[in-house]
């Protein structure tokens, strides 16, 4: 049998094509071509993964960081394993007087001194443009679920503590109050961070003396966050790009990467400062805020540092509220390039690092983590390995972009759903009653580090 | 939200709203006349030491942010921003540096949390005696503090019999040197007597007012831990951790007097401690200059004008020691 004449021609044609593509194809990828291009042609503009889309587009879809030289470990390395004698689900049936279904999960806890519907909290999201016009959708859909919800830095500063600067973004106070009235009962609280530019303007005095904010201090439901860094650019500040008369109305009190009323680039970057740290600066920091703001919890986020078992020391000795690390993985909207390759450690290395001080807790604060999570799967392994929870960023924020407040709210009942599956499944029905045991790992490394079975031994 | 509270601070709200009038009443007009009495006696004992009283600055860029969670008062300065003092100490400094012993009689502004409202200790206007002293140790300021408030309570006690029995009042009479705990003795003192309390901040106001009762003589609480205080309270050299600082508390309940320490004049240092209260140091441009440039070791200390006459008239609340007071929160004359 042979293949007709005009029908193998064709395909040799083709392969002549695919062939002469291809070899292009491994000579563009064989070396950053393309990245250096844009850098010879936009200066450094390029530097942020930001300029080939809409700024408001790349924050939300994140930076392609699985796709880089260098691949990591991820929370797809462990599996939930289900056992057949389930002790706590008989243990269950005798209260419930009838067989246990995934239903029956009980997801409330406590997170960082709050009481929450289930162990997730939205991540802290600060004064970028995209987010904060999505925030009051955002504090709706949280607020409505019961879980906790951050403030992140600058907002104030850049849109207002309570009066809007600019009509279609909402102020400081809008935020807060919005989640705090959206609220069901005691359930849920919303945490504050103040960046040095914000501290400027003493923003957390302000929160604490503000008469329509008393009554919510007075039910337990204002945390204050101090911020010592975030996933994807640890050791680096806070990036926005603004529009050049944003960039203007806020020269005085940050720092931009060049003059809006001399320059000639349509957006310019605002920098803020990473600020300093050393223990005592930490510990004398967190007394600080315990004299100054009695009756607020009080919140540590942490990037990917390599000297975490060191601050976790500090911060549970001084008995923070919660402690929040977020992975490499974790903000990637407005990073450096440069950063996103080669700072910081991926969320399954911190979890190892950390591992020994989740092992044995004393004390009550919480632990928290954050980086590339987005369903029930991820947060019912993290809280096997002993953590309190999970923090939603990008998809609590694309929810509210597709589908508002209610966008938030189907978003957060998935994430609820599967996690009761998955926690029923391990024949468990309490947060509390996850452990390790409920783990295995694909790796036998890490499978060590952790504490975890190795699932081929 | 109709709490307690709420409703405490609405019935305070009524009774402000006519605050003006009360200075005609036979009752504060035996208050304020007391406060005068006691103001004279401690400027003429101030005097007698050598202090010169100087006309305290009210508003500047910078002012106190240790005021314990209270927020400034700050305004638009012809387009630039500027606070109303919460307290007079960079500027005292700066008056030590070239006068050596001086005093204000400082008016101060803190916009206190709404909680503060209620303690019948705060006032978001007040009147504090500000005081420093050049080449000074804590001992030092502890030692003149201790003088005048004797010289305050003994005096009113002496001269204004009238209007104590007025008020129903009997003062005890002070004696110095005063009796001085250590903030470490302090929370041993409050353990061994149930009162728990954590390492590192303040003592509460209901633990300290408890202290007050108990101990039944004014003393000192001094060494607190680094964390509890501003940035300019000194860090004890051979004893890191530890500030050369004091409180000086009343009897009888009435809680803190005056709080004072050695201050921290090292440039570098004050940088470092800045940072642990998250201020930006752009914002203190011209104190940090000053510090730079040097100025000499000083100690000094605050006591609240309000607060003394409480004291000295037996008031339950600090708002009745003063001509249209402002209470966090409450809109008032």
């Amino acid at each position: 049998m042979s293949l007709s004449k005009p029908f193998l021609n064709v395909f040799l044609s083709l392969h002549r094509f695919y062939s002469l593509f291809s070899d292009l194809a491994e000579m563009w990828s064989s070396y950053p071509f393309r990245e250096i291009i844009e850098r010879a042609r936009k200066g450094v503009d390029a530097i942020y993964p930001a300029d080939l889309l809409k700024p408001s587009i790349m924050l939300l879809k994140g930076a392609n960081i699985y796709k880089q030289p260098t691949r990591y470990a991820t929370l797809d390395e462990l599996l939930l394993l289900p056992p057949a004698f389930t002790p706590l689900r008989l243990k269950k049936m005798s209260e419930l007087l009838r067989e246990p279904i995934f239903s029956d999960v009980d997801l409330r806890h406590s997170v960082g001194g709050f009481n929450v519907n289930m162990p997730a909290v939205v991540a802290s999201m600060g004064s970028v443009q995209v987010a904060n016009k999505i925030s009051l959708e955002i504090a709706r859909g949280a607020a409505r679920i019961g879980v906790p919800m951050g403030i992140g830095e600058n907002v104030a500063t850049m849109w207002g503590y309570s009066r809007r600067v600019k009509r279609n973004q909402p102020s400081f106070k809008e935020r807060v109050m919005t989640y705090l009235e959206s609220l069901d009962g005691n359930v849920g609280g919303v945490t504050i961070q103040q960046s040095v530019e914000d501290a400027y303007n003493e923003l957390w005095n302000r929160v604490y003396s503000d008469p329509d904010i008393e009554p919510f201090i007075q039910k337990g439901l204002i945390g204050l966050e101090i911020k010592i860094g975030q996933g994807s650019k640890p050791g680096l500040g806070g990036e926005v790009r603004l529009s050049r008369e944003e960039a203007e109305r806020l020269m005085d009190k940050y720092h931009l990467s060049e003059d809006p009323r001399s320059s000639a680039r349509e957006s310019i970057e605002r920098h803020s400062a990473p600020g300093t740290f050393t223990p005592e600066i930490l510990r004398g920091m967190i007394r600080m805020m315990r004299n100054n703001y009695p009756r607020c919890r009080i919140w540590v986020k942490l990037g990917p540092f390599r000297d975490l078992p060191e601050v976790l020391n500090v911060l549970t000795s001084e008995g923070v509220d919660a402690v929040w690390i977020d992975g490499r993985e974790g903000g990637t909207g407005m990073s450096p390039y440069a950063s996103m390759r080669h700072l910081g450690l991926p969320l399954v290395a911190i979890l190892c690092h950390i591992s020994r001080q989740l092992e044995s807790r004393v004390g009550s604060t919480s632990f928290i983590v954050s980086g590339r999570l987005y369903d029930g799967g991820h947060l019912v392994k993290c809280l096997s390995l002993g953590l309190d929870g999970v923090a939603f960023g990008r998809p609590v924020a694309v929810s509210a972009w597709v589908a508002g407040s209610r966008g938030v709210e189907n978003y957060l009942k998935t994430v609820e759903l599967e996690a009761k599956m998955l926690i029923s499944a391990l024949g468990k029905y309490h947060v509390r009653d996850l452990s390790r045991e409920d783990l295995g790992c694909l790796d036998r490394d890490i499978a060590e580090r952790l504490g975890v079975r190795y699932v081929y031994s | 939200m109709e709490t307690e509270v709420n409703v405490e601070l609405q019935r305070l709200a009524e009774v402000l709203r006519h605050s003006w009038k009360m200075v005609r009443t036979p009752r504060m007009k035996t208050i304020l006349k007391v406060q005068a009495v006691a103001c004279d006696a401690m400027r003429s004992y101030l005097k007698s030491e050598g202090f010169i009283e100087l006309l305290p600055p009210i508003i500047g860029p910078v002012t106190d942010p240790g005021i314990r969670g209270a927020k400034q008062a700050t305004f638009d300065y012809y387009g630039r921003e500027y606070k109303v003092m919460s307290s007079a100490i960079l500027y005292k400094q700066a008056a030590m540096s070239g006068l050596g012993k001086i005093f204000f009689m400082s008016p101060n502004v803190r916009l206190e949390p709404i909680d503060s409202a209620l303690t019948g200790r705060h006032l978001v206007e007040f009147v504090q005696l500000d005081l420093e002293m050049a080449e000074a140790s804590y001992f030092d300021a502890m030692a003149v503090a201790e003088r005048l408030l004797s010289e305050a309570v003994n005096t009113v006690r002496d001269t204004c019999q009238r209007e104590l029995e007025l008020l129903g009042r009997e003062l005890l009479t002070f004696k110095p040197p005063f009796k001085k705990l250590t903030y470490d003795e302090t929370l041993e003192y409050l353990r061994m007597r149930g009162v728990k309390m954590r390492y590192g901040v303040e003592i509460p106001w209901d633990a300290e007012r408890f202290l007050s009762k108990v101990i039944g003589e004014p003393f000192f609480i001094i060494d607190y831990p680094r964390g509890a205080r501003g940035f300019y309270d000194r860090e004890d050299e051979r004893r890191p951790g530890i500030l050369r600082d004091f409180d000086l508390i009343y009897p009888e309940g009435y809680g803190e007097c005056a709080s004072g320490a050695e201050r921290e004049y090292r440039y570098e240092r004050v940088l470092a401690r800045m940072k642990e209260t998250g201020e930006d140091p752009r914002k203190y441009a011209w104190y940090l200059e000053m510090l730079r440039e040097g100025i000499p070791p000083s100690a000094g200390f605050g006591m609240g004008v309000e607060r003394l006459t409480r004291y000295l008239c037996g008031l339950e609340a600090v708002w009745e020691a003063r001509l249209c007071p402002k209470l966090a929160g409450i809109y008032s004359p």
